[in-house]
């Protein structure tokens, strides 16, 4: 009984894997084929990491400098800020890091819809940010004609990993 | 003193010009045209803290930031 049970649980492991391994494929052919997406091979730069915490805390500096008081208030405490998108007045959620971190905000203030852009070429996470903002604070059209948009799951335990 | 950031992988480059001197001003330009016309963007921020895209050079700010062209991630 207990190794008909094992023999099920390995089989549907070896299924999910294998299912996992196929998307995981399918996924990578279809970035290749889009040449306009950020260059992978600008994070081999040769010595880009050197000095990598430096730069990444001047970015921060940067971001800091530029955002108004309440999103500094806002990403002080919770390592996100709030933008209104200057076209439709909605509101997005960009998160601390350099990509997939932006949300859009349903009515009741919830992630709905996540939006991915970008500035071209590797910058730290504090410059990325920057220039998240100020596109959806002023060409909300133009940065989201280039984003790719992604699926924010809204059950109950994403609710945790959002808040 | 004004100033133009431009965001590179470096973090940001500054370049620091006298506004007020006629030269300085011409090289600042120089590279305001080069910069957006490689893609990218530039802003200042208003007195209110608002950022503005700007499509020439504005003397009287204190800082433009160039940030590159965006793609979608």
């Amino acid at each position: 009984m207990f190794r008909q049970l094992l023999r099920n649980a390995k089989e549907r492991l070896r299924l999910f894997l294998s299912e996992r391994g196929r998307r995981a494929r399918v996924l990578r052919d279809r970035l290749r084929r889009q040449p306009d997406r950020i260059d992978p091979s600008s994070r081999f730069v040769p010595g880009f990491r050197y000095g990598y915490g430096e730069r990444e805390a001047r970015g921060l500096e940067l971001l800091k400098e530029w955002l108004s008081p309440e999103q500094f208030a806002q990403y002080d405490a919770k390592s996100y800020f709030e933008v209104t998108g200057c076209h439709s007045g909605k509101r997005y959620r960009i998160n601390h890091g350099a990509s997939m971190n932006i949300h859009e905000l349903d009515g009741a203030g919830r992630p709905c819809v996540g939006w991915c852009f970008t500035p071209k070429g590797y910058l730290v996470a504090g410059d990325v940010m920057l220039a998240q903002k100020i596109a959806l604070e002023t060409d909300e059209r133009g940065a989201l004609a280039v984003a790719n948009k992604f699926f924010v799951p809204t059950g109950r335990r994403n609710m945790l990993l959002h808040y | 003193m004004a100033t133009q950031i431009v965001m590179d992988r470096t973090g940001d480059t500054r370049h620091n010009f006298d506004a007020k001197n006629a030269d300085a001003l011409l090289k600042a330009e120089e590279r305001f045209r080069e910069l957006t016309g490689a893609g990218f963007t530039a802003a200042v921020r208003t007195a209110s803290g608002e950022a503005v895209v700007k499509r020439t050079l504005d003397p009287t700010a204190d800082e433009t930031l160039f940030f590159p062209r965006l793609v979608g991630g």
